[in-house]
């Protein structure tokens, strides 16, 4: 339905002459008398409503209906309550239905907040934006020609206000009117006044005449009009299991009809499926399509596939049947609903559900699905990765979960925040650093890491913040110190793993990365990175000259090379692959509780090889903060070994210990091996 | 969007097309060439389309069900006979038949109609079902528009001279319209040959069936995607501005809400989000693409290996019962989620909702939504137990609050007797007899059904005459106090009449729960 058709704007014009104080003649019984409470009493008469009574509630029952279903940019005028009830003994031509009829055009012509949107927002082109509505007029008519003097005065007004409106900025012209005029007259008379379908008028107007009994028949009819007004179709609900109020034991089953737009039927008006409904209750016009209560039910972490969803309205709200349906779907339970079929076999259609206190019937597609038979993600690329960070991902999108931000907020500069460009911009903060996968990461395996992990991507921290995260540096410090293992990820090496300072200089590594990628946030951010610079392991300097050392008892040209890779400061992805390339000990994985995400990694072994004892002392010797004393003597060390040329045996000593006598090697070895290629044992 | 491939299989077909060279071409002979062309295209870059084949003259026959083996349409090319004359109309019955047989009335597909611009002579023809088409009741309508979303592509074995040369350009051209303009002829440009129907049928190819890539972003995390079926322009129903809409391919993952808060929601269509190694020449290696030779194996088995984006947001997905918000353009949004097809098969899927900026009204309007970070409180609350979703709609719906309707007699003959047995249960139930009784009092003079007040005091003073001996002596005065307040009401005429006045309880000096009794 285009927004700006007849139905954007509805104008009700009851008719308050004396004569709608005419009763309609059909009676209620008021006074129900319970049962074991009736000897001797004679129940009161009933009594009956009047023709306006009967009108006003019609209408408010067209209005409750179309305010379920479309609580927006459909508009309605209906300021009734307090006109109260029309006096019989009033003057008739003081309080003439004409007077209601050019209110109504007045009233169309002003433009709705929604034109006006939509006006502003075309600017040159707003005179696209239509201007139409609709004028429903209850009265009681005296002939033909009565309604039609009342067309005729409709049609006058219309072009009178449509000069007007040409001249205003605050009105518009009408383009299209429709005007329902409804004759409506007590039970048991002969109607005056003859049904007409809708007829031009004018290019502008259009008009139709219903000449309706009072009582239930005009509420039906303004049931009908509804929904013909507002495209909308009836659902009926069937085998609704109800617990007996007398019997709480015993359920019976009930039928509710609900009323929605008439999309949610698309599939069977397509299809031309006659089987369901047509179903014709209170006449001829009334079709409804029957859907059966489905159990078990579904759950609410379900995902169903569902291809519409409209608001539903009951046709008889207050019934008991309606109102239990309703507050069960309003307590937050969803039901599915089944075809009827013949067949046996099952179709589930629709599902009732409601959403913050507003039931939506869904459609859900029971069609043969176009996508079966995928091919599974894990047959895919990145299929045969087994090592994902799938619980640290699932932690990540927890913490970019949406939340509604109702109040307009405001930035620095006084502009509109956006918060969905809020939510886009934590992502990029979030993600700066972000490894997918358990061997690419030593840090994010570390308990340790996560008082810094978690507040380092924040936009702004606090002090407190700040001096969580100096605390863990300080922490991995410690760690350092004392040589406790880390979680080096052993998936995809053969043989030894890194050495421990290797590992510790990856760790830091990958820390450094981390935070570099947040320093431009805030300058407490920078005064992290300060901490983690001053504190981690070694200058790079004596890095370097460590590894030339090493490099010689190194036989890989590999891990040669990726070494290299490493003092050049790569970005993380190029130590991620010296991880990957270099051999590891499996022992160094001890800990294994700090591992989140790998239950397959292997046991840690009971029992330390001696080979890491060698070591010890020398990386001992490296580890943890600097003091000034090793920072003074370094500094003295350097400027003194520029003085003096270096001891060969010291310079290709490893660990300090120098090999006598190679010499008598190599010559050993030029008599066995022409080209002298030999290296050391 | 599966396909239907219509081929024409009349006489005219075998017409002989004189090409160089030795062998002796028949317009079916191009035709089978072509659609081998386009076998070969689907089953290497859009090898997840379901595809039929039917053949027709006056008769029609569906030659091949719905499949994606593409070598049996292959082979079914090969095996067709040739019969008698043209008869479109019961052929695009017949295809209406099949597809909503298969897929129902939602699912859009292709039509690909492959003929050679004879449309037949007499019954039948295309010429007779158009000048008939007026007259037609409900029960023999014609086939077109066909009842699902469908694209009609118009493969003539012929070139436009030929065509314009009859009427027949103008009778395809009547069909697509009666398509609701939804589709398009082709015609091969220039002579007969293989060369131009090749050149014709890449023409529908790169309309058609090129695969639709795409960047999946989240921050920085991103991966290559393809994304099936392709997601089709989306024209805004509305008068204003009509302008058909195109996801973007950047698709820019927004932030994550949990499955229970999206609740099932409408949307337009859905996606497989398939990762894919894109390499230098822009060729692909992905699943359902490529063809199952040793190197390309190979090459997969590599991919499979590099980690991806795809791979772990759908496992994390999948583990916590949670949605990816994606941006899809401007006022666009849809989601990503686990979609499980069977027990061990399960994939990352994306579902497109209405364009607009408040698709789901339980979530409000999208460009509200912000980082929960931003929020005071946590709103998912430190132990996850609450949710800010779904959003309360600004006023209640008509079955979410005590509205009054008497339209049924049964209506309001329960509020009657709810005002009755309050009564009877003075002076304990004196604050709800009063909240029935005014409620019933403002729908009374809403409606102006004086008459009902009158009715109801009447009653009330009964009521009162039949209190029994141990009854409260505050329940009298309340019952006579009430009847006393509608007569007031009814005859409209003092301030005590108006609609917004509140009867309320009668001060009394009684003990509430009194034992003494006078």
């Amino acid at each position: 339905m285009k927004i700006f058709s007849e139905s954007h704007k509805t104008v009700f014009v009851v008719d308050h002459c004396p004569y709608m104080a005419e009763s309609c003649r059909q009676h209620v019984e008021f006074d129900m008398l319970v049962k074991n409470r009736t000897q001797g009493i004679i129940p009161l008469a009933p009594i009956s409503k009047s023709l306006w009574t009967c009108s006003v509630e019609s209408s408010m029952e067209y209005c409750r209906i179309m305010y379920d279903i479309f609580p927006f940019k459909k508009l309605l005028m209906a300021a009734l309550a307090a006109v109260g009830p029309p006096n019989p003994r009033a003057d008739p031509e003081c309080c003439s239905i004409l007077h209601g009829l050019v209110a109504a055009v007045e009233a169309l012509c002003k433009i709705t907040e929604y034109q006006h949107e939509a006006r502003t927002m075309l600017m040159e082109n707003a005179e696209r934006v239509g201007n139409r509505g609709r004028i429903i007029c209850i009265t009681n008519a005296k002939s033909d020609s009565h309604v039609r003097m009342l067309e005729d005065c409709v049609q006058e007004t219309i072009h009178e206000h449509n000069k007007l409106a040409a001249n205003s900025d605050h009105l518009m012209q009408i383009q299209k009117c429709e005007l329902v005029l409804i004759h409506t007259y007590p039970v048991g008379e002969d109607s005056l006044v003859s049904d007409r379908p809708k007829k031009e008028l004018s290019p502008v107007l259009t008009s139709e005449v219903h000449s309706v009994r009072a009582g239930r028949h005009l509420a039906t009819k303004l049931n009908v009009l509804v929904q013909q007004h507002f495209d909308l179709a009836s659902t009926t609900i069937t085998n609704i299991p109800m617990k007996e109020e007398q019997h709480a034991n015993t359920s019976a089953n009930y039928d509710v009809e609900l009323l929605h737009h008439k999309e949610a039927h698309v599939d069977f008006l397509k299809s031309g499926d006659n089987h369901v409904g047509g179903n014709s209750r209170e006449g001829t016009f009334k079709e409804t399509v029957t859907l059966k209560w489905c159990t078990p039910r579904t759950n609410s972490v379900e995902l169903h596939y569902c291809t519409g969803a409209y608001r539903i309205s009951p046709v008889d709200v207050n019934s008991r049947p309606s109102s239990c349906l309703t507050n069960f779907l309003l307590n937050g339970r969803s039901v599915l609903l089944e075809q009827p079929r013949k067949s046996g076999s099952k179709v589930i259609s629709h599902m009732l559900s409601s959403h913050g206190g507003e039931i939506f019937l869904h459609v859900l597609s029971s069609s043969r699905s176009i996508l079966e038979d995928p091919p599974s993600i894990s047959e895919g690329c990145g299929g045969r990765v087994t090592d994902y960070r799938i619980t640290d991902f699932g932690e990540f999108m927890r913490e970019n979960r949406l939340t509604p931000f109702l109040e307009p907020r405001y930035k620095i500069d006084g502009s509109l925040e956006i918060p969905l460009e809020r939510a886009k911009e934590q992502l990029e903060k979030h993600t700066r650093y972000w490894p997918m996968i358990i061997s690419q990461t030593t840090i994010f395996n570390m308990q340790a890491v996560v008082p810094l992990a978690s507040v380092i991507v924040k936009e702004a921290m606090t002090d407190e913040d700040v001096l969580n995260c100096q605390k863990t540096i300080y922490n991995l410090v410690d760690m350092e110190r004392k040589n406790d293992p880390l979680p080096i990820s052993t998936v995809g090496t053969r043989g030894k793993g890194p050495k421990r300072d290797e590992q510790y200089r990856i760790m830091w590594n990958e820390l450094e990365t981390l935070v570099r990628a947040h320093i431009n946030n805030s300058d407490k951010h920078q005064r992290v990175l300060e901490c983690l610079v001053a504190c981690r392991s070694k200058p790079p300097e004596e890095e370097e000259r460590k590894k030339r050392g090493r490099k010689r008892e190194e036989k890989e040209d590999k891990s040669e090379k990726s070494g290299k890779d490493y003092e050049q400061d790569k970005p993380w992805q190029e130590s991620e692959r010296l991880k990957g390339l270099l051999d590891r000990e499996k022992e160094e994985l001890a800990e294994a509780e700090v591992i989140k995400d790998s239950p397959d990694s292997p046991e840690p072994p009971n029992k330390k090889p001696l080979i890491t004892m060698d070591e010890m002392p020398v990386v001992e010797k490296a580890k943890g903060p600097m003091s000034l004393l090793s920072l003074w003597s370094n500094r003295i060390n350097t400027a003194n070994s520029r003085k003096h040329q270096e001891f060969i045996g010291r310079l290709n000593s490893v660990n300090n210990k120098a090999e006598l006598y190679q010499h008598l090697k190599e010559e050993n070895g030029m008599e066995t091996t022409e080209n002298g290629k030999t290296g050391r044992q | 969007m599966p396909t239907v491939v219509v081929m024409d299989v009349s006489l005219s077909m075998t017409r002989p097309v004189s090409v160089e060279g030795s062998e002796e071409y028949q317009r079916k002979h191009l035709a089978v060439h072509g659609l081998t062309m386009l076998f070969e295209h689907m089953a290497t870059n859009y090898k997840l389309e379901f595809t039929a084949l039917v053949v027709f003259s006056s008769l029609w026959e569906l030659m091949v069900p719905f499949t994606r083996d593409y070598n049996t349409l292959q082979e079914a090319l090969s095996n067709m006979d040739d019969y008698d004359k043209t008869c479109l109309e019961s052929a695009l019955l017949g295809v209406c038949n099949i597809v909503q047989q298969e897929w129902g009335a939602a699912i859009p597909c292709q039509v690909v109609l492959v003929t050679d611009g004879c449309l037949g002579i007499g019954r039948g023809s295309l010429r007779h079902s158009l000048a008939t088409h007026n007259q037609r009741s409900e029960s023999n309508r014609f086939p077109l528009p066909f009842p699902f979303p469908s694209k009609l592509y118009v493969m003539c074995m012929a070139n436009l001279e030929e065509l314009q040369s009859t009427d027949s350009l103008d009778c395809l051209e009547r069909l697509i319209d009666l398509n609701n303009g939804e589709g398009q002829i082709f015609t091969i440009d220039g002579p007969l040959c293989l060369k131009n129907v090749q050149s014709m049928f890449g023409k529908l190819i790169d309309l058609a069936y090129t695969p639709f890539h795409a960047v999946l972003k989240c921050g920085h995390l991103t991966s290559d995607v393809q994304v099936f079926p392709r997601p089709e322009p989306f024209i805004i129903d509305e008068e204003i501005d009509p302008i058909p809409k195109a996801i973007n391919t950047d698709l820019e993952i927004v932030g994550f809400v949990d499955i229970a808060d999206i609740s099932s929601p409408p949307v337009l269509s859905r996606h497989l989000v398939l990762p894919i190694a894109l390499n230098r020449e822009g060729d692909e290696v992905g699943p359902g693409i490529t063809d199952d030779t040793e190197d390309e194996n190979s090459a997969n088995q590599i991919a499979g290996k590099i980690p991806n984006f795809c791979v772990l947001l759908h496992g994390s997905l999948k583990v916590e019962g949670m949605v990816a918000v994606v941006q899809l353009g401007p006022e666009w949004y849809g989601m990503l989620y686990s979609q499980a097809d069977s027990k061990k098969k399960s994939n990352l899927m994306m579902s497109l909702f209405e364009p607009g900026p408040e698709p789901l009204p339980w979530l409000g309007k999208m460009a509200q939504l912000g980082p929960i970070s931003d929020a005071k409180e946590n709103p998912y609350g430190d132990d996850d137990n609450k949710s800010p979703f779904p959003l309360q709609p600004k006023n209640k719906r008509s079955y979410a609050q005590n509205v009054t309707v008497w339209i049924k007699p049964s209506g309001l003959q329960t509020d009657v007797q709810k005002i009755l047995r309050n009564a009877r249960k003075l002076p304990e139930k004196t604050q709800t007899f009063y909240k029935e009784l005014n409620r019933l009092r403002k729908a009374a003079l809403a409606f102006g059904f004086l008459d009902l007040l009158k009715g109801v005091a009447d009653m009330l003073e009964r009521e009162c005459t039949l209190l029994p001996d141990t009854a409260h002596p505050d329940a009298a005065f309340q019952l006579t106090h009430a009847a006393q307040q509608l007569k007031v009401a009814s005859t409209g005429a003092s301030e005590y009449a108006a609609y917004d006045h509140n009867v309320a309880p009668l001060q009394t000096d009684f003990p509430s729960t009194g034992t003494e009794r006078m």
